[in-house]
């Protein structure tokens, strides 16, 4: 690269806006750098200047807008919805986790009610398994863990 | 069950969303002072009218996205700039992934890009490196300084001044070879 020339500065202000001085008209004539620069430099911005002017429509703004507001808007639900499968999936693990622990104790209860219920007659054990509070408990709870299981898996699918 | 949780009451659109540093009104007129600019920006540096188009909606939509205030119209500006920068620069890596290292430093057309050669200047233009183009734009149609270059192009300031002669020798060669002289009047 050649050493820069101090009058660049002045020169392509000129170049862009016009106000070449007498002695910076002389400095450009007999530089070949300040020559080039000017060149580029007029060319462009007159090329900006046609391009400003050109008659095409711009993208209109509003639909821009618009489409900003509908991104925010389903950032937004994407949002609430990443904290709502965090709860659940944090209620779900309690659950679990309180199942786990109780397992044993349920078990112990619901083997009595199991063994009293007789598969041979339904229709004369049904009194007895539907009056069973832990039965009917072990099976709400069930039906409940296959719902919560059953969303959790349509959620992530969706 | 839980998207009927999610089905949120009828919010308005057009209402300013929360990440949105700005209302309709002040984007509409950051618009009409940035956009034509910024199309010829766009224009000169990709080619293509219809592209251009398409990269100042997405230039707008992340610019919103982002929730920059800005201090002033020019911080704004720049920050336009930036984007439409970096906008090209992946419309670039992705036309040539190839070669995407080459087209930083080495201009030249790629053969599909439908470049704009209706002016001479287009034609011109078109025969540099995307990087020699955003810059030569920047610094003359833009008057940019070169430490505003510098942050719009992502480049160090110091190597600006060498890397612009480097790229303004090589559009002149091609404007002179275009029939352009220096001291006539182009406009």
């Amino acid at each position: 690269m050649s050493k820069p020339c101090p009058f660049e500065d002045a020169t392509a202000a000129a170049a862009r806006g016009g106000g070449w001085s007498a002695e910076l008209a002389a400095h450009r004539d007999g530089c070949l750098r300040c020559a080039e620069l000017t060149l580029v430099a007029a060319v462009l911005a007159a090329d900006a200047e046609s391009l400003a002017a050109d008659p095409r429509p711009l993208p209109d703004p509003g639909v821009i807008w618009l489409r900003a507001a509908l991104a925010a808007r389903e950032q937004k639900l994407a949002r609430a919805m990443r904290a709502i499968t965090w709860v659940q999936r944090a209620a779900f693990a309690a659950a679990a986790a309180v199942g786990l622990f109780v397992a044993p104790e349920l078990w112990s209860l619901l083997k009595p009610a199991l063994a009293g219920l007789d598969l041979a007659s339904p229709f004369a054990g049904m009194p007895r398994a539907a009056g069973s509070p832990v039965l009917a408990l072990g099976v709400s709870l069930a039906i409940l863990g296959a719902l919560a299981l059953y969303e959790l898996t349509a959620m992530h699918e969706s | 069950m839980i998207p009927m949780a999610l089905s949120l009451p009828g919010t308005a659109v057009t209402q300013p969303a929360a990440a949105m540093a700005m209302d309709e009104a002040a984007f509409r007129l950051l618009y009409e002072r940035t956009a034509r600019p910024l199309r010829a920006y766009l224009l000169r540096c990709c080619g293509d009218p219809s592209l251009a188009d398409d990269l100042i909606q997405e230039a707008y939509l992340r610019y919103l996205r982002s929730g920059f205030a800005g201090e002033s119209d020019d911080h704004r500006r720049h920050y336009l700039f930036r984007i439409a920068t970096n906008l090209l620069r992946d419309h670039f890596r992705r036309r040539r992934p190839e070669t995407a290292l080459a087209a930083e430093h080495e201009g030249s057309q790629s053969r599909g890009e439908a470049v704009d050669l209706r002016s001479d200047v287009g034609g011109a233009m078109a025969e540099l490196s995307p990087k020699d183009r955003q810059m030569l734009w920047l610094a003359y149609a833009e008057g940019a300084s070169h430490l505003e270059i510098a942050r719009v192009l992502g480049l160090r300031a110091a190597s600006i001044r060498s890397m612009l002669f480097r790229a303004r020798r090589r559009l002149a060669a091609k404007l002179e070879a275009r029939g352009f002289r220096p001291f006539e009047e182009t406009s």
